[in-house]
């Protein structure tokens, strides 16, 4: 009794600790993630916590729910617009490249270590996943806007390659078990049909989970307040259902989130509230548990080793695969490289470091600590320059409008609309509006407004001002429109640094693109005489433009500014674009004057 | 590229007095026209044709209208600080007070896009344009454009 007592006194107050921790960081700009590692830490065996938590299976069991619902977040996050825009890099990466990032950092452990070539593949797979958690955290919490292709690549990468490394580290440690030391022809051929029931098995399990998921959320009348219940309930049997049967489970919950989000379904808002905190939670408690698991004094006879495993990952193997695996995709250099570098590992290496242990092979203790140095590492290195390198590299595109202030409310399915409360800010696009403007699409209806505690008809509005309230009922995909509008207006005055981005000169997507290239004396191909600059760059651009998008032409690159249902309606010139190049002077100055900034603050005395 | 090069010391205009952006554009033409040789209404005319591209108002106050012309063997530039801002179209619809023009030669190619980028990297730095901001005379804000091109050079 006792002992269970303290037991939640010691969970609780790791809980709220990490909160708090969690404030402090923000304040001074370190990762999250780190600051919950290094917390658990603390709490551990040789910190001033003193709790002594060894024990790997149990260790195993809550890392893998915590990851299948942070997994089934990002799959509910992940929208279809980023899939679209980042299925095929995304993929490569997610399969060739975890596989190159392996081997080669497989490579490395084998020079360096006394090991096999299976167990040196052991650590290349363990470290070679990015962590979903990682890099949707620091990317989201940051708030760092990145041209849209590159941001959904690596949230879909890795949502996508947690499940290849973990078949590569489950395979490894099987071969071992089985007294195997080198690949041969047999047991590459198993491998290879193993791999496809790992994966087509648990795509399918995720598919149909998915599925059923939405008829059940749809089907069953329940208290509100129990379909987050039913979603995570669901998203769990998936996970374990695909587990049991031997395919990816981690694969499955990813999918089974992506198809939720997709189809439309009841109770929306409450899920996906009701899974944010459960996302943290589960982050928290993954990342404090994994410190715990380590012991800090154990670390240091593989500190030297694992770091150099480390520099090998983040300089050859990471680069390497991006690079190989985004050649069809035609990304710029500039995107390779932030790409390559926001290779961040997050808790999935820590947690595939438990596999070996729980197996009992050889030396196990080994790949766990590799693994908890390279994440270490990761955060500490990647994780700190992520707004860094985006700007270095001349990839920070200008803050976004911010979000609308919107509350959702639920209306039978049969309706097939949303009603919506949108509170009008300062500055958006609505101020200029009367509620009959936003009723221009034919089944978007303004209720009513309400405007100091008055409910008004909107046809008695003539122009809506911040304070008010307008209820709205139209289409759920005529809401992310709506936001537009009720979204307050980006920083008016935009810093010098971000203007550069977009370039120095900036065009109506309607000018004629001949004119331009005169103008700028950049060629272009004769058949391509007459078009716009929006028509001009949608045929050169391969894929679906977004804003960041940039094409080189001769001497100067046009850059996508904005886009609208499709179209390109600004586009901006770089004229110089050596210039804005890393390592040029521009960047250089920018990355002095950043860290001077950083530095202040941590001077130890103050001169009064 | 040093704005030296570009920008003589009768090219700065220390107070234009202009109420729209076609009558800031045209008084640019004006001053141009007299340093250049060339007709008021030829210049007047290729500012205006870039401006329906798309606006050089480029966002905090400053604008950076520019055109090719046959006629003129060398790039000149020409920059003016405004007695009250005006509206320009800017990107940012801020009211634009100083403005930098620079007209090309037909032939001009790397040269051009070069000086152009040079200058919009001198009216990027706030604390320059705050200096322009603060002065009215014609031989200071020469030195002020001149000087930062030097000292950001190296």
């Amino acid at each position: 009794m006792d002992f269970g007592n303290a037991l939640i006194l010691v969970c609780a107050g790791l809980l709220l600790l990490s909160i708090f921790a969690g404030i402090v960081s923000s304040r001074i700009g370190a990762p999250l993630l780190l600051v919950f590692l290094g917390l658990g830490m603390l709490a551990g065996e040789d910190g001033p916590g003193g709790i002594d938590f060894d024990d790997f299976q149990i260790a195993y069991t809550i890392g893998a729910v915590s990851l299948a619902i942070v997994l089934f977040d990002g799959g509910l996050r992940t929208g279809s617009e980023t899939l679209r825009a980042a299925a095929g890099p995304a993929l490569a990466l997610a399969t060739v490249g975890v596989a190159i990032t392996a081997g080669v950092t497989g490579a490395a452990a084998y020079l360096i270590f006394d090991l096999n070539w299976i167990e040196a593949l052991l650590v290349g797979s363990v470290v070679a996943s990015t962590d979903a958690a990682a890099v949707f955290f620091l990317l989201n919490v940051r708030g760092t806007n990145l041209p849209h292709r590159v941001r959904a690549t690596l949230e879909a990468e890795s949502g996508l390659n947690d499940p290849m490394a973990i078949f590569l580290t489950i395979t490894c440690v099987e071969l071992l078990k089985s007294g195997a030391t080198e690949f041969s022809w047999p047991v590459l051929h198993e491998l290879a049909f193993d791999f496809l029931t790992q994966i087509v098995g648990g795509a399918a399990i995720g598919v149909a989970g998915g599925y059923i998921l939405v008829e059940l959320i749809n089907r069953l009348r329940l208290a509100s307040g129990l379909y987050p219940i039913l979603a995570v309930a669901g998203a769990l049997m998936t996970f374990a259902g695909a587990q049991v049967v031997h395919a990816s489970g981690f694969l499955a919950v990813y999918i089974c989130g992506l198809i939720v989000a997709k189809r439309r379904h009841r109770a929306r808002q409450i899920i996906e509230r009701f899974q944010d905190g459960l996302a943290w939670l589960s982050q928290i408690v993954m990342f404090v548990m994994l410190g715990l698991l380590v012991t800090p004094s154990d670390l240091l006879y593989s500190l030297v080793p694992a770091t150099f495993i480390a520099l090998v990952l983040t300089v050859v193997a990471r680069p390497l695969a991006a690079v190989i695996c985004l050649l069809p995709f035609r990304f710029q250099p500039r995107e390779h490289a932030f790409i390559s570098w926001v290779g961040l590992r997050g808790a999935v290496p820590i947690f595939l470091g438990t596999i070996p242990v729980l197996a009992g092979v050889p030396s196990a203790k080994l790949y766990f600590e590799i693994a908890f140095v390279v994440v270490l590492a990761s955060l500490l290195i990647q994780g700190w320059t992520v707004n860094l390198s985006a700007q270095l590299l001349n990839l920070a595109l200008p803050p976004a409008p911010g979000p609308s202030l919107r509350f959702d409310i639920e209306l039978p399915e049969a309706v097939g609309r949303d009603m919506a409360v949108f509170a009008v800010q300062e500055g958006s696009a609505c101020t200029r509006l009367k509620p009959a403007d936003l009723q221009a699409h034919s089944k978007t209806e303004v209720v009513a407004v309400m405007r100091e505690g008055a409910m008004l008809n909107p046809a008695n509005v003539l122009r809506l001002s911040p304070g008010d309230q307008v209820i709205i009922i139209a289409p759920d995909d005529r809401l992310p429109a709506l936001d537009a509008l009720f979204a307050p207006a980006p920083p008016k005055h935009l810093p010098g640094r971000v203007a550069a981005v977009l370039g120095e000169f900036t065009f109506e997507g309607t000018a004629d693109i001949a004119e331009l290239a005169g103008m700028y004396d950049f060629q272009i191909p004769p058949s391509d005489r007459g078009l716009t600059v929006d028509a001009f760059l949608e045929r050169h651009l391969r894929n679906r433009p977004s804003p960041g998008d940039r094409l080189r032409l001769g001497p100067v690159e046009l850059i996508v500014q904005a886009v609208e249902d499709g179209r390109i309606t600004r586009a901006g010139i770089e004229l110089d674009p050596l210039a804005a190049m890393p390592f040029s002077r521009d960047s250089m100055r920018i990355w002095l004057r950043h860290l001077l900034r950083r530095a202040k603050p941590m001077r130890p005395f103050r001169k009064k | 590229m040093d704005i030296a090069n570009l920008l003589s010391p009768e090219g700065v205009i220390p107070r234009l007095h202009a109420t729209s952006k076609k009558q800031a554009l045209q008084e640019l033409a004006r001053h141009a026209a007299a340093l250049t040789g060339l007709h008021e209404r030829t210049i007047f005319d290729v500012l205006l044709e870039r401006e329906r591209l798309g606006t050089t108002g480029v966002g905090n106050g400053i604008a950076i209208p520019h055109g090719k012309l046959s006629g003129i063997n060398r790039l000149y530039g020409l920059f003016a600080r405004l007695e009250t801002a005006i509206d320009f179209d800017a990107i940012d619809e801020q009211p634009v007070d100083l403005i930098f023009m620079l007209l090309a030669p037909e032939n001009a190619g790397a040269d051009h896009l070069k000086a152009l980028a040079r200058v919009s990297r001198l009216l990027r730095d706030k604390s320059t344009c705050d200096k322009l901001r603060g002065s009215d005379r014609a031989d200071a804000l020469y030195a002020l454009l001149t000087e930062t091109a030097t000292s950001n050079a190296a």
